[in-house]
């Protein structure tokens, strides 16, 4: 019995061969429709992130893609998160409990002695919408345009975006641009606070409470908007290797605050006086390069797929990061495959990064103590193990364990801080099964 | 504990320079002659080696990320979405 | 050789016209919805001009075909035009994604295997000397060739009969959409191919002999509805052997030397371009038993007669 390559393989061989011997471009999906076959795909996918002791995230994804008569595309996009779980709050740990304001002002928790201070009161579920049409204008010129929509309880995203692609020396080199505007309203309970003001702390049942705590806020929501433009190129080296090389330059304005983040003010021993809201710059400026190769190796080497990117970014606020992530999709038997998944990234703390203020220092117009824009290096590792089931239909389940470590970008401990863990890493596991049909 | 990172952070800058830049002038020079015929493309034509070869998965990943670091985006867009970051 | 007479025929139809000729020893037919007389009968020269171009090229009954050149080339270059190359090429596609199965140049051993039409019970299966002896004028990787040249072993052939009716059928629907806009069907002895819709998004309807019918006086065509794209056919209902029990079509798999074993009487299957449909019949018929899980799992649209 011939042992004939994979299906996708077959059809597109095939259909390339053809097109080469008449002369005109035929589409490898097939358009024969006799009996009327205009199917849609769908690919849907469950993801639950789970962080040892913090966040705990499920999302839900349906999309569906349908090609039309002239290879025009549609995909629309349903997507839904739920967030659950504690997240750090920006405050340092100390030898003794620490007391904080839930951020809707109704409230209070305690983190108890030497622990990171976490605030569990993030939950949230939020609902997303894409939809995105593609098709080609002119020959070798395709367009595309999109638009996104997305809610939570305190927050509504609206996007939209557009790209043009243009393919060149035998649709060999693609060069492309897009553009894409993203604008965000905010409206956090509990209101904005006020920018470096104290954390009110206190009894939030007693009668005054509600009117102290409104002084502290500086209006009920704000917003940001993000425009991005992204230019790209594509190339096939070989029959087993093609590249790509994009650069991107994004500019955000508007409320870029964590609202629910504060720093730590501490004596020069290193004990909290005071925990005052974090304030950062009304705008951003990011840009990165990316540049990405896969290669299709042969039996000698599995037939396996290597796919290696690598992306660098700097902004204004001083964060310049390094993303190197490799795949390795390796056939197993005829219907499945298995994927191993490796991930270093690395970051540089904002200017505007302490994790936590000493009394006596100089005024300062922007402090965060998140984690997040900090020093940090972090890693990926993981393995998908995808098979295709009969019909067609491809069922795949993905498992990833992320390890974050910030790390120290100079700042000197105090006294009491020592031994206790300033920094703690984050480890968190990925599970995610996924349906295509 | 904190670990000293500038030595690594360092090295990590200039080894990425040495790689970005030769890469980019290979590509330009060499572009005119590479590719493949039409009927070449049969690997190519593969979902595996789509530059993208699972879009949910990178949308997911994408979110995940986005979350959790400052840094977005790179090979689409990576504006806007949610209030996690 | 007798040269069929080449002529076309023009008829009025319902809600056009039909154009008929022979050619390629069988009926040829192009159907056209418009109510233009002029334009049907332009493009029933230039299809069947095209269909007969093709013929002389690439017959192998046909002495001054290409074909035949390099078939008595004995072992010299003879040079070839850029259609013959592409041809080469898609022949040499073929021969590597069915891993050989599908290989052009194993005529040779209708030498040894002689598939008459009447008889079923066949006594003349040769042995496995005389099958080896032919195998070794059998197989695409000995032949040689580039853009301007092939270099055809001795007493080695190349047959284009696999493809070429089913190229013939794309190259007519090519040509006769750069002439019209009009909705036409090209059928070349059940290999066709439509430029698209009939008026109103309607589907042409074809008959294909029904495959659940075994009885030839009780012959339902079953009707297909086809908006885009081809449709080829591949079979041997004709011509097979019955050996133990066990039915041998005339499909040989150019690797062992032999017929293949339980194949279909017939595959029909449907893709973008006639070339396409047609060899995915041929490789399915190749897999003998397991045609149909074959274009099942390549998701393949297809009628299988038994």
């Amino acid at each position: 019995m011939a042992c004939i390559g994979n299906k996708t393989n077959l059809k597109a061989a095939l259909s390339i061969a053809t097109s080469a011997l008449l002369g005109t471009s035929v589409a490898t999906t097939s358009q024969v429709q006799a009996k009327d076959a205009d199917e849609w795909q769908f690919d849907t996918a469950y993801l639950l992130y789970s962080e040892v002791d913090r966040v705990t995230a499920g999302e839900a994804i349906i999309a569906g893609t349908k090609t039309y008569a002239n290879d025009e595309i549609l995909n629309l996009k349903f997507t839904v998160d739920a967030l659950t779980g504690s997240s750090a709050n920006g405050a340092v740990a100390q030898p003794n409990a620490q007391t904080f304001t839930r951020p809707s002002g109704n409230g209070q928790y305690v983190t108890p002695a030497g622990e990171t201070p976490l605030d569990d009161t993030f939950q949230d579920t939020r609902v997303q919408l894409n939809g995105q049409w593609t098709q080609p204008l002119v020959e070798n010129i395709t367009g595309s345009v999109g638009g996104h929509f997305s809610k939570e309880y305190d927050y509504l995203s609206l996007g939209v975006n557009g790209n043009l692609a243009y393919d060149f020396n035998k649709k060999n080199s693609t060069f492309s641009m897009g553009l894409s505007y993203f604008h965000d309203i905010f409206t956090p309970e509990g209101g904005i606070p006020k920018p470096l003001s104290s954390m009110l702390v206190g009894d939030s049942s007693s009668p005054e409470w509600d009117s102290e705590f409104a002084k502290t806020r500086v209006g009920d929501s704000e917003d940001k908007s993000t425009a991005d433009i992204l230019v790209g190129f594509t190339q096939v080296i070989s029959r087993r290797m093609i590249t790509a090389f994009n650069y991107s330059y994004s500019m955000v304005d508007g409320y870029l605050t964590d609202p629910f983040k504060v720093v730590s003010v501490l004596n020069t021993e290193g004990l909290v006086q005071d925990n005052i809201y974090e304030n950062r710059p009304d705008s951003r400026v990011k840009q990165s390069t990316f540049m990405q190769a896969k290669y299709h190796f042969d039996e000698g080497m599995l037939n396996m797929v290597a796919d290696v990117s690598y992306r660098y970014m700097w902004d204004d606020w001083g964060i310049n990061s390094h993303t190197i992530d490799t795949r390795f999709n390796i056939p197993v038997g005829r219907a499945s495959y298995i994927e191993p998944h490796l991930r270093f990234y690395q970051q540089s703390a904002a200017d505007f990064f302490k994790p936590f203020l000493i009394e006596d220092q100089s005024s300062i117009d922007f402090i965060s103590a998140d984690y997040r824009i900090g020093e940090m290096t972090a890693v990926t590792v993981g393995a998908k193990y995808g098979v295709v089931l009969t019909g067609g239909n491809e069922l795949s389940i993905r498992l990833e364990y992320y390890h974050q470590m910030p790390t120290n970008s100079g700042f000197a401990e105090p006294a009491a801080l020592n031994g206790l863990d300033t920094a703690p890493v984050v480890d968190a596991i990925i599970v995610q099964v996924s349906y295509s049909f | 504990m904190w670990l000293k990172s500038n030595f690594i952070k360092n090295t990590m800058v200039n080894k990425a320079k040495k790689i970005i830049i030769p890469t980019l002038l290979i590509n330009l020079t060499a572009c005119a002659n590479l590719g493949v015929e039409p009927w070449e493309r049969d690997l190519l034509a593969k979902k595996e080696m789509a530059l993208t070869s699972s879009p949910v998965d990178a949308a997911l990943d994408d979110h995940i990320y986005f979350s959790k670091e400052a840094s977005s985006g790179g090979k689409s867009f990576g504006g806007g979405g949610c209030g996690c970051n | 050789m007798m040269q069929e007479k080449r002529t076309i025929k023009v008829s009025k139809q319902k809600d056009g016209y039909g154009i008929t000729f022979n050619a390629m020893a069988c009926s040829c037919e192009v159907l056209i919805q418009t109510s233009d007389k002029n334009l049907a009968k332009q493009v029933g020269l230039c299809v069947s001009d095209e269909v007969w171009r093709i013929e002389d090229k690439y017959s192998r009954y046909d002495r001054q075909s290409i074909c035949s050149q390099i078939n008595t080339s004995e072992g010299r270059k003879v040079s070839i035009d850029e259609e013959t190359y592409l041809l080469l090429n898609f022949a040499e596609q073929c021969y590597q994604l069915s891993d050989g199965l599908f290989d052009i140049s194993s005529g040779v051993l209708r030498k040894v295997w002689a598939f008459d039409g009447l008889s079923c019970e066949c006594q003349h299966f040769p042995n496995q000397d005389d099958i080896n002896n032919i195998l070794s004028f059998v197989g695409w990787h000995k032949v040689i060739y580039d853009r301007h040249s092939i270099t055809l072993p001795n007493k080695m052939q190349i047959d284009f009969g696999g493809i070429g009716k089913e190229y013939a059928v794309d190259r007519c629907i090519l040509l006769a959409k750069q002439l019209t806009d009009k909705p036409l069907l090209v059928n070349l002895g059940g290999d066709l191919a439509v430029t698209g819709p009939r008026e109103e998004n309607q589907p042409w309807q074809v008959a294909i002999e029904n495959p659940k019918s075994n009885k030839p006086e009780k012959k339902q065509d079953m009707i297909i509805a086809i908006n885009q794209g081809a449709l080829a056919t591949s079979g041997d209902a004709k011509r097979f052997l019955i050996k133990d029990g066990i039915r041998y079509g005339h499909i040989l798999n150019a690797k062992t030397g032999w017929p293949v074993a339980e194949a279909p009487r017939s595959i029909t299957t449907v893709a973008p371009q006639c070339i396409q449909a047609g060899i995915l019949a041929t490789l399915a018929l190749l897999q003998g038993k397991d045609a149909e899980s074959f274009l099942t799992e390549q998701e393949i649209t297809f009628w299988a007669r038994r």
